[in-house]
């Protein structure tokens, strides 16, 4: 040490204390320097460059992050620790045209673990497991599987929708389980379940494609599906409110703020009376088919039913793929709104149609035709439902009696294209306007038609098949009762009305006259009365109809010339049974459309349907008596 | 002790010291603070950091209790002492985060590179006092010899902030100091290729990675990138007058990350605006300034070489952490002095600067 500071130039010892040791007194030595030592000024001036530029940058960059970008960064520090939470928004209920709720908003309790809060994981789960007498294994499938779902705060929702009883006592016993807590939340809820199905539909979660077609929607929410809850989607949804929640850089919520109220959205009611929604379902039976009551004079749908049906509130729950597979693969198709989207040939209610070209073609009621039971054409034989033929008949008794040989001569005489652009007219082949989604139009053929999908010209077997109802003709169940009405309120077409407040909406004029239709509806009050249609018939009311029997395969004849019974028949190969019909009882009228898919004779099966459903349109008590008296 | 160096004490450098380390303090509770559902909750950083400071001001009052000459003596020993430790690191040292860096002595652990940094500063301290003239070619070297070796060593831990650290400094020294023209130029040429070489030769995947990240943050928002973005996002947001002491979103909700130690001052920035930090940063320049003044008032070359390197150690780390924290450097481990949490940094500072006011209070003990 001493050497090497004895070495150092220009300094000199001084200050050497006595008596230590040598490491010692080097380590007290005080080394000078020669006196008027002065900093290198060049050194100086660099320090204080350092200190310039030091400041000087830092303001610069300050100023520049912090004034300049300043509002920038404040918004994306804002966006960091702010997320948005929406509130749903009540959904609209849906009434009937009596106010009675049809389609409702449950508050359903759920029951969600927070790990993160939770002491004893397995502990709690086999608890949820004594409280819901679900096996613990398969609440423990279930938290498995939501487990990486979520954040160690946020709840996973074990129980949905528990009972009063059980929500009672889990509440009383919570407090023993932290981490446990009930979720609330807003559920759709259809307390008439299949008879309402098909013109309510269901709401379910969102897709995207729907997202992408409406930016107002997020993942998660419910929109309408099907039925009027899709059609009426805008009036239903209302607007969703907005929290504005804080969270830290890990997700963790800290504070709600309220930013926007949510908006209820709005009611509807419709013109379907639940009452008689019901009377017709049960008086469908559980048949496959469907039932139409309308008023003549507004359009307004009183009833519509379609049977079978399916729970709609399967779906609102967000249906099981076992459930979906059910209702998809069911040979009775449940999915099928029959009204509106079934398409079957009318049968002989097709005469109704034809007769009232008849008249507009200057067919005169009284020309006769003799029905001997069958009429040739060329090869082919062409036979009336009657064996042994009905006789001489004028367009009344033809109508009455649904006379089939009638119908094959008239309807000759004018060919299909007058046929097809008075059944275009008269509002076949094109949609109702029903306000339901998926409507068909049915079908009315023509030359070019045939041509189109066959390739091949129309000859003129086909338009006798076409005159009684029969062939290539399609028409929905809600078209009959579109026509009838229109030959009870002057000629209006009218749109079918599902809601109660909705104006009444023309869509075409018959293309009858008043005669012509007076005399169509006299047929049918007729027929009603000692016709086919007499199951309708009652002392209380002025009543008419028309019955149908719509082959679905081609007639199969027994040994012998006479038609299978439909008893005899495989359940696929039966008819489809019709009735068409209106009743008046003191000033209110209604028209009633039933049809029943494979049910065989139209006055066997569809009329003591359309029956029933009168009983309750104008009572019980006389009906018996009237159907006593015939 | 003579009573009359009291009297020439650098009062003001002491007072602006006491005033950064209580703003550190200060900005420490609230950089500690976490918001919970429950409310806030506040770790105990500033408390330990008082403790820390209390632990600086003694090392403080040594280092001003006996001639500041003396220290030129020690310098050799403990450049040796402190190179030993520095060998022990790779074998008894202790891996944090894939680096050997610590001793543990059992009760405590010990960074030696710290010390190196101390080390370092004194023997250039030392050896520069001995030239009257700029360096030579041959002077030079020697200044440099003596710095490789403990280089390496931290280099090699890995720590490339500690050895840029030094490196710095020891330029800073060196360059008050003055260098004959024909070296300044030489070396001037040579920087770029020294820079080059680090790259490909001194530094691991996750330093370049980094410094990659750093010119272009947005790459990768996640994961290098965050603390940038994060800490300009904090910094920007504070605007002209800030959020409010402890109302820091970005901190107290814990979306900047080490924000109570190399991101601390983010915290200030965002809490108190640009006002805030536009009056930090007039401290730290008044500090600067401070020692800058004793480096020009000392009598001997020792003396003022030794304030020059605490000058350039106080600077470089005020400059790089700042620079950092606003997105201007690629993020190095580099504390801001007193604003940063840390214990032996805390005590190191104080010393550093007790031995500033021991230069600054012998001024005048020298014979006529």
């Amino acid at each position: 040490m001493k050497l090497l500071n004895n070495a150092v130039a220009g300094i000199r010892p001084e200050q050497t204390p006595p008596g230590r040791g040598r490491f010692f007194r080097s380590w007290l030595k005080i080394q000078m320097e020669n006196e008027g030592y002065q900093p290198p000024l060049s050194g100086l001036i660099l320090l204080q460059i350092c200190i310039g530029v030091l400041f000087f940058v830092l303001i610069t960059r300050l100023w520049y992050l912090q004034i300049q970008r300043g509002e920038e960064f404040a918004r994306l520090s804002l966006e960091n620790r702010l997320r948005q939470e929406r509130i749903f928004a009540p959904r609209g209920r849906i009434m009937d045209s009596a106010g009675k709720i049809v389609a409702d908003n449950r508050t359903a309790c759920g029951l969600a673990l927070v790990r993160e809060d939770c002491r004893d994981i397995p502990a709690t789960l086999t608890q949820i497991s004594v409280w819901s007498g679900i096996p613990s294994a398969q609440i423990w499938e279930k938290y498995q599987q939501d487990r990486l779902k979520v954040k160690s705060f946020e709840p996973i929702l074990i129980l949905t929708d528990i009972s009063f009883e059980l929500l009672s006592r889990i509440e009383s016993e919570i407090y023993a389980w932290p981490g446990l807590e009930i979720v609330v939340r807003t559920k759709r809820d259809y307390p008439e379940k299949d008879i309402f199905a098909h013109v309510l539909g269901y709401v379910a979660e969102v897709n995207e494609k729907e997202m992408g077609e409406d930016s107002s929607l997020a993942t998660g929410d419910l929109v309408g599906k099907a039925g009027m809850e899709l059609e009426l989607e805008k009036r239903l949804r209302g607007q969703k409110g907005l929290y504005d929640v804080e969270v830290d850089a890990h997700g963790r919520a800290l504070g709600k703020f309220l930013k926007k109220e949510p908006r209820g959205g709005h009611e509807a009611r419709l013109s379907l009376d639940l009452s008689l929604q019901r009377a017709a379902w049960a008086a469908l039976g559980g048949e496959a088919g469907c039932v139409v009551v309308m008023e003549p004079d507004s359009g307004k749908l009183r009833a519509l039913v379609t049977s079978p049906a399916y729970d709609n509130n399967l779906f609102a729950a967000g249906i099981s793929k076992r459930d979906w597979e059910a209702l998809r693969t069911s040979n009775r198709f449940p999915l099928q709104n029959r009204v509106i989207q079934s398409v079957y040939p009318p049968g002989s209610v097709w005469k109704l149609v034809m007769a009232a070209l008849f008249l507009e073609h200057g067919i005169s009621p009284r020309e006769s035709v003799s029905c001997s039971g069958q009429v040739k054409l060329g090869e082919q034989i062409f036979r009336c439902w009657k064996q042994g033929g009905h006789g001489v008949m004028n367009m009344e008794n033809a109508l009455v009696s649904s006379c089939d040989v009638y119908f094959y001569l008239m309807a000759e005489k004018l060919g299909i294209d007058k046929i097809e652009a008075f059944a275009k007219a008269c509002g076949f082949g094109r949609a109702t306007g029903i306000d339901l989604p998926h409507e068909r139009s049915g079908l009315v053929p023509s030359r070019a038609w045939k041509r189109r999908r066959f390739g091949q010209p129309w000859v003129r077997g086909e338009t006798y098949n076409i005159a009684i109802g029969q062939g290539y003709t399609l028409t929905t169940p809600v078209q009959i009762a579109v026509y009838v009405s229109a030959l009870l309120n002057g000629g209006d077409l009218l749109k079918p009305q599902l809601l109660e407040n909705d104006a009444r909406v023309v869509t075409g004029r018959l293309p009858a006259s008043d005669r012509t239709r007076n005399f169509i509806v006299n047929a049918m009050r007729q027929t009603a009365s000692g016709g086919t249609a007499r199951v309708v018939a009652r002392g209380d009311a002025d009543m008419g109809g028309k019955t149908g029997t719509a082959q679905v395969v081609k007639l199969k004849m027994a040994a012998g010339d006479r038609r299978l019974r439909s008893a005899e028949m495989e359940y696929a190969q039966r008819d489809h049974a019709w009735i068409a019909t209106w009743g008046n009882k003191s000033g209110k009228r209604y028209v009633v459309v039933v049809m029943v898919e494979h049910g065989g004779g139209g006055s066997t099966v569809a009329g003591p349907v359309a029956s029933k459903i009168y009983d309750h349109l104008f009572g019980l008590g006389t009906a018996l008596t009237a159907r006593t008296a015939q | 002790m003579d009573t009359r160096l009291f009297g020439y004490i650098n009062w003001s450098l002491l007072a602006l010291m006491l005033l950064l380390y209580l703003t550190g303090v200060i900005n420490l509770y609230s950089a500690s603070g976490t918001r919970l559902d429950s409310g806030m909750t506040f770790s105990g950083f500033y408390q330990r950091q008082l403790i820390w400071g209390a632990c600086g001001l003694c090392g403080m009052v040594a280092a001003m209790s006996f001639d500041y000459r003396r220290l030129r003596n020690l310098a050799w020993p403990f450049f040796l002492i402190t190179l030993v430790l520095l060998l022990l690191v790779p074998v008894a040292g202790k891996s944090i985060y894939g680096a050997k860096r610590w001793l543990s002595l059992g009760f405590m652990s010990i960074q030696p590179s710290e010390a190196a940094k101390l080390a370092i500063l004194l023997i250039t301290a030392r050896i520069l006092s001995r030239e009257t003239q700029p360096l030579g070619w041959k002077n030079f070297f020697s200044v440099i010899g003596v710095a490789v070796l403990p280089c390496a060593f931290i280099l090699l831990q890995p720590d490339l902030g500690t050895t840029l650290m030094i490196l710095l400094i020891l330029t800073g020294m060196v360059l008050f100091h003055g260098l004959r023209g024909y070296v300044f130029k030489t070396c001037l040429f040579l920087a770029p290729c020294a820079a080059a070489f680090m790259w490909f030769a001194g530094m691991r995947d996750y330093q370049r990675q980094r410094i990659l990240t750093f010119l272009d943050p947005g790459n990768d928002p996640r994961g290098t990138g965050y603390h940038i973005l994060q800490s300009r996002i904090a910094v920007g947001s504070g605007e002209l007058w800030g959020k409010g002491f402890t109302e820091g979103t970005q901190s107290q909700l814990r979306f900047l990350p080490e924000r109570h130690s190399d991101f601390a001052v983010a915290v200030f920035g965002e809490e108190w605006g640009f006002v805030g930090c536009l009056i930090l940063v007039s401290l730290f320049c008044l500090f600067l300034l401070g020692i800058f003044s004793t480096a020009s008032q000392a009598k001997d070359r020792f003396g003022s070489l030794l304030v020059v390197g605490v000058f350039f150690y106080f600077f470089w780390q005020i400059f790089i952490n700042t620079a950092m924290v606003l997105g201007m450097m690629p993020v190095v481990g580099i504390p801001l002095p007193f604003i940063s949490y840390g214990g032996s940094a805390t005590v190191l500072n104080f010393t550093l600067i007790g031995i500033v006011l021991n230069v600054s209070m012998r001024r005048f003990m020298f014979k006529g």
